[in-house]
């Protein structure tokens, strides 16, 4: 299935966006084309870092309502405002995650793995597939997000800096960082 | 603990659409701004004596 979770593949215009934003912030009713516009990638967002749907559900609720009470807190000052809703996502993930209402999840697809394990490797076994699943077993958390945004859901470095709270040369050597890490954990293990 | 799921079905937009929609989260909200209202148990009580005055 495509991923349907970059903020580059929506086309509308920030000035149109910064408009609705000003005016959502005087009637929290106007919000209904910027959740048209964001609901369904911050589903797919929690959607893949939790095992139960029911769950990805809720949590996308919460992400919305938190943002409609706080919307007024919302300036644009270079910030996407769709970055802004997946920070609020990411913070209602791990808040779930610690509440132990949900658990940590990494939802991957058979072929980008094997693209993974092609990479690194002449040819590609199950074997392989096993190590390299323990290997993202073995990443701290922070790292696991920064390769889960980079190569499984191929955002650019610009948008996971964005999220994460970090510029994109940070963006970009944390990732590159966490992915070194990441082979030496699959090649330790063979 | 994490769990890593491979190939998983994920809910078409339109199911998800179905799950969810603004208008249950814009109740929700306003629901929340109701209850959180501290002029909530002295509203009905004020007009009351206000009105008893104005008598």
């Amino acid at each position: 299935m495509p991923l349907q979770l970059s903020l580059q593949q929506q086309s509308f215009l920030p000035s149109e966006e910064k408009t609705q934003i000003e005016r959502a912030q005087q009637d929290p009713r106007y919000f209904a084309p910027l959740y048209e516009r964001y609901h369904d990638a911050i589903f797919r967002y929690v959607y893949r870092r939790v095992d139960d749907e029911e769950q990805a559900y809720d949590i996308t609720s919460c992400v919305f309502v938190k943002a409609l009470q706080s919307l007024h807190k919302f300036e644009y000052r270079g910030l996407p405002f769709g970055a802004w809703l997946f920070r609020i996502a990411k913070s209602e993930l791990y808040q779930s995650f610690r509440d132990q209402k949900a658990q940590r999840t990494v939802s991957l697809d058979k072929v980008v793995l094997k693209q993974v394990i092609e990479e690194w490797t002449e040819d590609y076994t199950e074997e392989d597939k096993a190590r390299l699943l323990l290997a993202l077993k073995s990443l701290k958390d922070q790292q696991l997000q920064l390769v889960e945004m980079r190569f499984f859901e191929k955002r650019s470095f610009k948008e996971i800096g964005d999220i994460c709270g970090l510029s994109e040369n940070n963006a970009k050597v944390k990732t590159f960082r966490a992915v070194l890490k990441l082979k030496e954990f699959f090649h330790q293990k063979e | 603990m994490l769990k890593i799921l491979l190939n998983r079905k994920e809910p078409s937009i339109e199911q998800v659409r179905k799950h969810q929609n603004f208008n249950k989260i814009l109740a929700a909200v306003q629901y929340q701004q109701k209850v959180n209202n501290p002029w909530r148990y002295w509203y009905y009580p004020s007009l009351t004596i206000c009105l008893l005055l104005l008598v």
